[in-house]
């Protein structure tokens, strides 16, 4: 990082080979959204370039690229105003090693995740996916050590309700495509 | 203890960071209270989540982003001086870019002044023998030229400038033993698995050398890409190496082995045999 600090290009190319999917990962687990997410991290790399001289030599580099990585989408949504949701399209790439059974779990998880208010979903995807230690996570967000613990044990506890509550509508869906094969719509059942 | 309690300790406990006692506390009130033990589910089976990897297309708007600042950068920088122009001229010529201009400008000279030559010098039969001479050197020297490009282009940042480098090997028909190792180098440690599979293509055609045949067979137990292994394994079926079945047998114990490429392994050595 100090030879990027100096102005020496290629090495800006490693930290790119170590960031760039870590910090598409962040971005993708916050939006689910592909495309800006990669629109964001490219944002982040010329960031670093711009503003090299403000990184302080012997500081954690893992906290000022994550602190970039924020101001990065705090700066796209406050020009571009968010309407995005959830969509389907979004949903994780599902790997093939995966049984059936479980890309239905892992598809319910990710929506459960989107449906949590971002701050929550952003302090799980820090802790759970980027790694970073609590500690970390409380200097990038500007707070204390427990309030960071709080808050990640109340993020885990909406996700749990999310998750059983899709679960739970889920049910009866599953069964549905196999009935509506032998039943006939219930508006004619009505009239019978 | 109280599930308040228990959630002051649980983010520690889910990172592993708890002394034994307090570790102890948390698993005797999970093992007791629904709630708190699906929280510690829940956290684990986030894991299910896949780490997505960004498009290809990435690194090179990446390339193409450093490359615009720092045009934008030396634009910048020159505009006055004359000094760091000639500066940022001499950076060019050493750059790749730079460096097989140069290459491409030497032997366009070099193919003039030896097709020149031989027209005058041709009539003469007396210097004819000393003049093929000449003409076979800066052949030589031409060859030698190409080698360094390609070697100098596999070292770059750019996959796709390393990916040229490979397809520029794979005009020569005979390969220098230099070229050959860093093709192999480049076939077990490039970090792209595009770069690999062609420096196996390239490697491919000289099965018959020693050296890359050895590299070749070497490299199969380090490859981690499921599609270079398979790739691996038909060169040497088709190769008929005689350790390849031994080799083989060896990486199908690998542990964590992809199905696919274990099939594939299984497949190859039922041909051997």
């Amino acid at each position: 990082m100090l030879e990027v600090r100096n102005g020496t290009g290629e090495t800006l190319g490693v930290l790119f080979d170590r960031y760039h999917a870590p910090l598409y990962n962040f971005y993708s687990k916050l939006t689910g959204d592909r495309t800006l997410s990669e629109d964001l991290v490219q944002e982040v790399f010329l960031r670093i370039l711009k503003y090299r001289q403000s990184y302080q030599p012997g500081t954690p580099f893992r906290a000022w690229i994550y602190q970039i990585a924020r101001n990065a989408r705090v700066d796209h949504y406050r020009k571009t105003p968010r309407h995005i949701m959830f969509e389907p399209e979004m949903a994780p790439v599902v790997m093939p090693k995966d049984s059936a059974q479980q890309s239905e779990e892992t598809a319910l998880l990710h929506r459960a995740l989107m449906q949590m208010p971002e701050e929550k979903r952003e302090i799980l995807v820090l802790s759970r996916f980027q790694e970073l230690k609590y500690d970390e996570i409380a200097r990038l967000l500007g707070c204390e050590l427990g309030t960071v613990k709080t808050r990640i044990h109340r993020a885990i506890q909406e996700l749990r309700q999310n998750f059983k509550q899709l679960e739970r509508g889920l049910a009866p869906r599953e069964a549905g495509p196999a009935v509506v094969k032998t039943i006939p719509p219930r508006r004619f059942g009505n009239e019978v | 203890m109280k599930c308040e309690e228990i959630g002051e300790l649980l983010p520690d406990y889910l990172q592993g960071s708890l002394k034994a006692e307090q570790d102890e506390l948390v698993e005797k009130h999970i093992a007791e209270c629904a709630d708190c033990r699906e929280d510690v589910v829940i956290w684990k089976k986030l894991s299910l989540l896949p780490v997505e990897q960004p498009s290809a297309a990435s690194r090179a708007r990446f390339e193409e982003m450093l490359q615009a600042y720092q045009t934008g950068r030396n634009d910048r920088a020159t505009a006055g001086v004359e000094r760091a122009k000639s500066a940022s001229l001499w950076n060019w010529l050493r750059s790749p870019v730079g460096a097989v201009a140069w290459s491409a400008a030497l032997l366009i000279i070099g193919i003039f002044s030896g097709v020149s030559a031989g027209n005058y010098w041709g009539n003469k039969p007396t210097r004819s023998n000393a003049n093929q001479e000449e003409i076979a050197a800066m052949h030589a020297e031409l060859a030698n030229m190409k080698q360094v490009v390609v070697l100098s282009m596999l070292q770059q940042q750019s996959a796709s400038e390393r990916l040229q480098a490979v397809s520029y090997s794979r005009r020569e028909d005979q390969l220098d033993p230099q070229v050959m190792s860093a093709l192999v180098h480049t076939l077990r440690y490039d970090g792209s698995v595009d770069v690999r599979l062609a420096a196996l293509d390239a490697l491919s055609r000289h099965g018959a050398q020693p050296q890359v045949h050895k590299g070749v067979v070497d490299a199969l137990q380090e490859q981690q890409s499921p599609l270079v292994q398979v790739a691996l394994i038909d060169l040497m079926v088709e190769w008929r190496d005689p350790d390849a079945a031994q080799r083989l047998r060896n990486f199908v114990q690998t542990p964590n082995l992809n199905p696919t490429v274990k099939q594939r392994a299984d497949w190859a050595l039922s041909k051997l045999n």
